[in-house]
């Protein structure tokens, strides 16, 4: 049996075990209730204008599925080392010859794979209902048209356009991949917080807050480097605020990607990068300090 | 505790790090408008803690729905205050997204102005002072909304709508309907602004007017409204015969001929 | 420093201090105070002592779990800081736990995986190391479903799928009934057969005795005791002497043969008979209070 020092098999080992973990806790029920609200909000509010309508489906979707995201990154990966702690398969995993960065890696990879599965999933579950609801908004909207008689191919065609731009395309896949980056960025961030944390609740809490600051960070960021702080507190307070934070609004594309911009390849690039930087920032901190972690 | 503060240290250095990196990428994803500009922070009291914790979290678009989905329910109630307000919230979360401002404008424009005109409750005085200023509202809204979109064919075009339909201020409607054209390189819109200059009462503008419509005429887009729009130009203008176009020549060669006489 | 032998010893461990802080303010624990002992390849080596004397802290910093105030510790030669010193041993810690979602064989996989094994070779382990330890029949049943017994006899398996040349038990025999503990004494006198080095700890003083070569007793997290079992138990200039169904009158005989004619001879003790190492146990644990 040659060991070596890094496994790619025995992270996916860790990994597999971790995504089974969660599933059997029943974390993937959200994706149950997200199939309810997509279907709800796609059929809700008949009466408005059809632009609107996808509008709304595409809002309400995409806000379920940055809350689902979120909420298992924060709480899946906050469980996750206590739990096997407290469980004490911890001893039983590191007394084999398993490197303690493998096991974080390992959890992380879980809780990504969960997450993406589940995004995926809710993807087709939406890309489905909203192809669905665009079609019959655009056959009604022909209708009316047609009823009222100006049907004319100029109308025909500008309905098409509008309504193909809310509609379901590509890009939209982008959106859900920016949400993803997003959760993963969050998830290394808990799995960081746990490894100092000595409760559940504090590494919930503590990645919710850092989460939320997160979103902010834009705010503070550009506020401190723009000087407009002029009290030396108040200076050093946001600029450490930007710095042991990270800029979750780099992701917040979906927003405009619902109102139809197109996401480059450059911009998807810078995207990927930023997650990387963090992603292997947060590990490389939290396996200094979970080294040393006492069980 | 080593480990703890060589830690504390890479979180510090990577924090430090990254700044001007977020930086660049910020401006990028806004360059290309991908990301929006920070929220209007003025914007927390109208909406609420909440809402605005959350639209901060990524969530704006949902809360603009939220806010609009509110405006819609105003906009039954026939409460038109809350309605533009409702809308100016909306606007503000989302000021990319035209159809809010297109709406807005409807909204203020037509049915507020309309409603207050067929009020027979108010003062026929005061209804008519209602109408023009929720006329200049929706006017308003859509230049606001130009300011953001400067480049939307679909607020030109409903720009110039109000200007022909509500203001009858043709020569305003024909610059909309131009700009409309210079986006959507659409000729229709041209014609149209054609039409409108053809309405003013100056004789410069009946030359623009004559201009794009002979333009649109020699593109072969010959409906009868065009030919019949350049022949009453042409006598506006006093065109010599030769210059005019042959519908009009063959007019006034053979008066009892297919093509209806022009008056 | 022993001179480079050709194998270095099974277990090492130098001075090992472990001091357990507790928070801010809160005095400092200390679990285990400057603690040496080796375990030569081959040996059974038993470790007791009474509860919170340290034997398990001192089982954690052996298998890297925990990292020493002072001190060193290694397996094989190997620092018990690098990984790779996990590589040749098989840990059963106290009370042992694994994922309730799996089943017992899915339980042997995963650990199996973890230590580079795969395939066939791995399926065919697992189920042997089941046969082994008597869990046969809950190879399909889900850990949450496991008896506290099941569950030390699934953490045996674990500890033995990868056939280390070192396995670390902790209270091996913790809640397994009579036969069971039985039967794990008897896989031990297997691994003693079969070269395996053991390091075990046990409240169930007659088995240690029965399968150990070398026992260490520890107090308050100090070694107070150790050596060969012969050794420790024989007082050289003492002589038992143990009789089964003596009547009152013949011990009160005895003793007067003793005072009359023993030429110096004193009597030490005299009542039920214990086992010697009950004995030497409590003796050595309680005058180090
Ligand atoms: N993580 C920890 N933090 C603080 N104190 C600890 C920790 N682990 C162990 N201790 C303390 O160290 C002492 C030794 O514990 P240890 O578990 O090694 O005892 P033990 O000899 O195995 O006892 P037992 O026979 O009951 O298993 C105990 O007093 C215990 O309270
Ligand atoms: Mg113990």
């Amino acid at each position: 049996m040659k060991y070596s020092s890094f496994s790619p098999a025995r992270i996916w080992t860790l990994a597999s075990a971790t995504v089974t973990q969660l599933v059997r806790m029943k974390i993937l029920a959200f994706l149950l209730v997200f199939c309810v609200i997509v279907v709800g909000a796609g059929f809700a509010f008949p009466v408005m204008n059809p632009e609107q309508q996808l509008k709304l489906l595409k809002d309400v979707s995409f806000g379920a599925l940055q809350i689902f995201s979120i909420v298992i990154a924060i709480v899946a990966t906050s469980l996750l080392l206590p739990r096997d702690l407290e469980d004490r398969t911890l001893y039983t995993i590191l007394s084999k010859p398993v490197p303690r960065f493998e096991y974080l890696l390992g959890k992380l990879l879980g809780v990504l794979v969960l997450i993406g599965v589940g995004l995926i999933l809710m993807d087709i579950a939406f890309s489905a209902v909203l192809w669905l609801r665009q079609t019959m908004v655009l056959a009604q909207s022909i209708g009316a048209l047609k009823q009222e008689g100006v049907a004319t191919p100029e109308a025909v065609a500008q309905l098409n356009e509008f309504v193909g731009k809310q509609g379901l395309t590509w890009n939209v896949h982008f959106g859900v991949l920016a949400i993803f980056l997003k959760a993963s960025v969050i998830a290394a961030l808990a799995l960081m917080i746990s490894c100092f944390s000595t409760s559940t609740l504090f590494t919930v809490v503590i990645t919710f807050c850092v989460t939320i600051i997160g979103h902010g960070q834009s705010l503070i960021r550009e506020y401190f480097l723009q000087g407009h702080f002029s009290n030396v507190i108040e200076k050093l307070l946001s600029a450490l605020l930007a710095i042991v934070t990270p800029d979750l609004g780099v992701f917040d594309v979906v927003d405009n990607v619902i109102n139809g911009e197109l996401v480059s390849s450059a911009s998807i690039g810078l995207m990927l990068g930023t997650t990387a930087l963090y992603l292997v920032g947060y590990s490389v901190v939290s396996h200094l300090l979970f080294v040393e972690k006492e069980l | 505790m080593k480990r703890h503060l060589q830690a504390l240290v890479v979180l510090l250095l990577l924090g430090s790090v990254k700044l001007p990196l977020e930086e660049s990428v910020t401006q990028h994803l806004r360059a290309a408008k991908l990301l929006s500009k920070p929220i209007d922070l003025g914007i927390r009291e109208s909406v609420g803690q909440m809402s605005f914790a959350a639209a901060l979290g990524g969530l704006r678009s949902l809360i603009a729905s939220i806010t609009y989905l509110r405006a819609y329910r105003a906009w039954e109630n026939i409460e038109w205050a809350k309605v533009d307000s409702l809308f100016q919230i909306t606007t503000r979360l989302q000021p990319r997204y035209q159809n809010y401002w297109d709406e807005a404008s409807w909204h203020m424009a037509y049915n507020a102005a309309s409603s207050y005109l067929y009020n027979e409750d108010i003062e026929p005085m005061v209804r008519g002072k209602f109408y023009a200023d929720y006329i200049q509202r929706g006017i308003d809204i859509l230049n606001e909304g130009l300011r953001f979109l400067p480049d939307d064919a679909r607020l030109w075009n409903a720009l110039a709508e109000i200007y022909d339909r509500r203001v009858h201020d043709p020569k305003k409607a024909a610059e909309c309907y131009l700009e409309v054209h210079r986006i959507s390189h659409n000729d229709r819109y041209a014609r149209f602004a054609g039409y409108q200059y053809a309405q003013t009462s100056d004789p410069e503008l009946w030359q623009k007017a004559y201009t794009l419509l002979k333009t649109a005429y020699y593109k072969k887009q010959r409906q009868p409204s065009v030919i019949e729009q350049i022949k009453n130009l042409e006598d506006k203008l006093k065109l010599p015969l030769m210059q005019r176009i042959p519908e009009k020549r063959q007019a006034l060669e053979q008066p009892q001929g297919m093509i209806r006489p022009t008056q | 420093m022993p001179e480079p032998a050709p194998s270095p010893p099974a277990v090492t461990v130098e001075n090992l201090t472990k001091v357990f802080k507790s928070g801010l303010g809160k005095q400092a624990f200390v679990a285990v105070r400057d603690l040496s002992l080796t375990v030569q390849p081959g040996e059974v080596y038993g470790l007791i002592g009474p509860n919170g004397s340290g034997k398990s802290t001192t089982m954690k910093a052996i298998l890297g779990l925990l990292s020493p105030t002072q001190g060193r510790t290694s397996i094989f030669g190997k620092s018990s800081t690098e990984v790779e010193s996990r590589r040749d041993v098989g840990f059963l810690p106290e009370n042992p736990y694994f994922y309730k979602h799996l089943n017992g064989l899915e339980t042997l996989m995963f650990y199996g995986r973890l230590c580079s094994m795969s395939g066939r070779d791995l399926k065919e382990k697992a189920r042997e190391m089941l046969v082994m330890t008597g869990l046969e029949d809950a190879a399909d049943r889900r850990v949450s479903g496991f008896s506290k017994g099941m569950l030390q006899r699934l953490g045996l398996a674990q500890a033995l799928l990868h056939q280390p040349r070192l396995i670390v038990l902790d209270e091996p025999t913790a809640g397994v009934d009579p036969a069971g503990s039985r039967k794990i004494r008897d896989l031990i006198m297997g691994f003693k057969e079969r070269g395996i080095t053991v390091l075990v700890t046990s409240h169930l003083l007659e088995q240690i005795q029965e399968v150990c070569d070398r026992v260490g007793i520890m107090a308050h997290g100090r070694m107070v005791r150790e050596g060969r079992l012969e050794d420790l138990i024989a007082v050289e200039n003492e002589t038992e002497l143990v009789l089964a169904d003596a009547s009152p009158e013949l011990l009160a005989q005895i003793k007067t043969l003793i005072e009359t004619q023993g030429g110096g001879a004193k009597l030490v003790r005299s009542g039920h008979s214990r086992t010697t190492l009950e004995r030497l146990f409590l003796e050595a644990t309680e005058e180090t209070k």
